[in-house]
């Protein structure tokens, strides 16, 4: 009664539906404002809301071995300078989207990408 | 006679659904996700497909969202269920007439339960105007998956026990040869 149809549909529905999620991961949401959170030893240390109207920014930021440097240019963000002797977090270049860090592991330092969700919260106050 | 028995029977299957559709509201949802549901109604509209065709499941499935609606008196909820039902009752039916070899009710009833969440979703951002409600297409195609399976067999079921009782009724076929004795 279950033909073969049935069970290449299902499957091929899993794999769709899984393949929507994905794009929404990496993608992140179309939506909502976006923050750039730099964190220092886990400790939140500068919140900065991006956006086309925000400022080019340069941040200074204390590390363990110095300082380093934080650029803010309309919606993404960069590592412009460096302590660390591998200097992987400068090479990493841009990032824009929600979801992306760049992370300097000897300064334990982190830039992190976040969007408010306030796409849930609208959600919550409908009624079916 | 034919042509009333085809208006009960029709008429039976929209009352039975406007009941599953009630029942069903009442069964709490596990999921945090919402419009999801179990879409038990879905199985008259199946069957409706499945003995007549696009237009009686058309009829099936309008009836019965009205009626639903004004049961469960959220008539704000009509907008989505009706646009999901006409949508996924269309594609079902294409599905039902065109591949009747490669799926079975099984799959036509998955078929059915995606393209209903799918138009769902695309009412409610349309109503919302942010098309970030697409995130939660995945999670009601899959939980959709698993209720489109149960919908599906229990139509399966359904179908041909009601199949076996027609034929020995006669429901379909020479019944006029005994009116006219």
């Amino acid at each position: 009664m279950i033909t073969k149809g049935d069970k290449v549909l299902f499957f091929s529905i899993i794999l769709l539906s899984f393949l929507i999620f994905a794009g929404f991961q990496v993608y992140g949401f179309a939506e909502g404002k976006t923050y750039v959170l730099i964190e220092v030893d886990g400790k939140l240390f500068q919140k900065i809301s991006l956006g086309q109207t925000s400022p080019d920014l340069k941040i200074t930021v204390p590390v363990k071995t110095g300082e380093n440097v934080v650029e803010i240019e309309k919606d993404r963000v960069r590592m412009l300078f460096a302590q660390c002797p591998d200097e992987d977090c400068v090479r990493q270049g841009w990032i824009s989207r929600p979801g992306q860090m760049i992370v300097c592991l000897p300064n334990k330092m982190v830039i992190k990408i976040q969007s408010d969700k306030s796409i849930k919260q609208d959600v919550d106050e409908i009624v079916y | 006679m034919q042509k009333h028995r085809k208006k009960i029977f029709l008429s039976l299957l929209v009352s039975f659904g406007s009941v599953l559709h009630f029942i069903e509201n009442m069964i709490p949802v596990p999921f945090p996700v919402p419009g999801a549901k179990l879409g038990l109604a879905n199985i008259m509209s199946l069957i409706a497909i499945a003995f007549y065709g696009l237009k009686e499941g058309l009829m099936v499935t309008v009836i019965r969202s009205i009626i639903g609606a004004l049961l469960s008196g959220s008539f704000s909820s009509l907008l989505y269920s009706m646009t999901g039902g006409i949508l996924s009752t269309v594609v079902m039916a294409f599905a039902y007439k065109h591949f009747k070899n490669v799926f079975s009710l099984v799959g036509i009833s998955l078929l059915g339960g995606v393209t209903h969440n799918f138009a769902q979703v695309t009412v409610a951002s349309l109503i919302l105007s942010t098309f970030g409600l697409y995130v939660y297409l995945p999670f009601l195609m899959i939980i959709g998956l698993f209720t489109g399976l149960f919908t599906g067999l229990a139509a399966y079921f359904v179908k041909q026990n009601l199949e076996t009782t027609f034929i020995q009724l006669d429901f379909f076929g020479e019944e006029q040869s005994n009116e006219t004795k």
